[in-house]
């Protein structure tokens, strides 16, 4: 890994490129494997590009853990008596 | 069992394995409870209405997300009196992705430092409400990719179907969305006193 600070005037082109793709790839959704690999190597040359993975990682989890907003009781008896009638 | 009956227990059933997520993404869209209900039951009722245009009932899923998000935009958008917010202005009309990716970087050294020092155990410090209420300031499009993606699971494909757009521009979305959600959760630290707490626990150590 590079010595590369999370100064943000230090990222450079590469790591331009790289934000452009890690939302895609850290959702799974970079199917191109020349993109994936060029990503990976990046991320595991700089520092800063690595940091903000790992951030947006747990935040990634978190997000998920977070969608669990409970029906109240009175949707759940609307929507079978919505059913029911139809 | 007439055809019929075997329709209205397929919906019933789909309908009640998604009840969660629909009042989930509903909450987010019209962030108030009572026309979070209101949304689940108007699409449960369009969709009943439309179920014979479901050609794939594996489908089901993108294909009800998108009556409730139709239906938002038909019937609750306009009740949404919230403006967006000045802070998001400048990312929220920024016109490519480099230009984000840009914004980002430029955010302040402040932001940059706290959201990335480990040592301040920020994510672990976020509780549901806290995500809640910093997706609840996205601009809409954004908030949208983020909740249909982030927090509910679906595909880049699966929410272009909901949202009738390219994967392109739910790619573009996203990255946006992203940028903007870290913004958003500073602004909230902010407010909910985190950062104050994240300084007390750093001058301490």
């Amino acid at each position: 890994m590079t010595n590369k600070t999370d100064k943000p005037d230090q990222l450079d082109s590469d790591c331009l490129e790289a934000f452009d793709h890690l939302y895609a790839y850290l959702n799974g959704e970079l199917k191109d494997p020349d993109a994936v690999a060029k990503i990976e190597h990046h991320l595991d040359h700089c520092r800063s590009c690595f940091s903000r993975a790992q951030i947006e990682r747990e935040l990634n989890a978190r997000l998920k853990q977070s969608g669990n907003d409970t029906p109240p009781e009175s949707l759940q008896n609307r929507l079978k008596k919505l059913i029911d009638n139809f | 069992m007439s055809e019929q009956d075997d329709k209205k227990a397929f919906f019933s059933r789909r309908v009640d394995e998604h009840m969660h997520s629909l009042y989930s993404v509903a909450m987010r869209l019209t962030r108030n409870s009572a026309d979070a209900e209101d949304l689940v039951a108007e699409a449960a009722s369009r969709a009943w209405t439309s179920l014979d245009s479901l050609e794939d009932r594996e489908r089901f899923r993108p294909w009800i997300f998108r009556i409730l998000h139709n239906c938002y935009i038909s019937d609750y958008r306009k009740k949404s009196v919230r403006p967006v917010e000045a802070v998001y202005d400048e990312l929220a009309s920024a016109s490519d992705d480099s230009e984000i990716a840009v914004l980002l970087i430029q955010q302040p050294d402040d932001f940059l430092n706290w959201w990335a020092n480990p040592e301040q155990e920020v994510i672990n410090q976020l509780l549901g409400k806290d995500l809640h209420a910093a997706i609840d300031c996205l601009p809409e499009p954004f908030r949208v990719v983020v909740v249909l993606i982030n927090v509910e699971g679906l595909s880049y494909d699966e929410a272009a179907e909901v949202l009738g757009v390219s994967p392109g521009t739910i790619r573009s979305r996203m990255n946006r969305g992203r940028t903007l959600l870290q913004k958003s959760l500073w602004q909230h630290a902010q407010d909910a006193g985190l950062i104050s707490r994240c300084n007390t626990m750093e001058s301490s150590s």
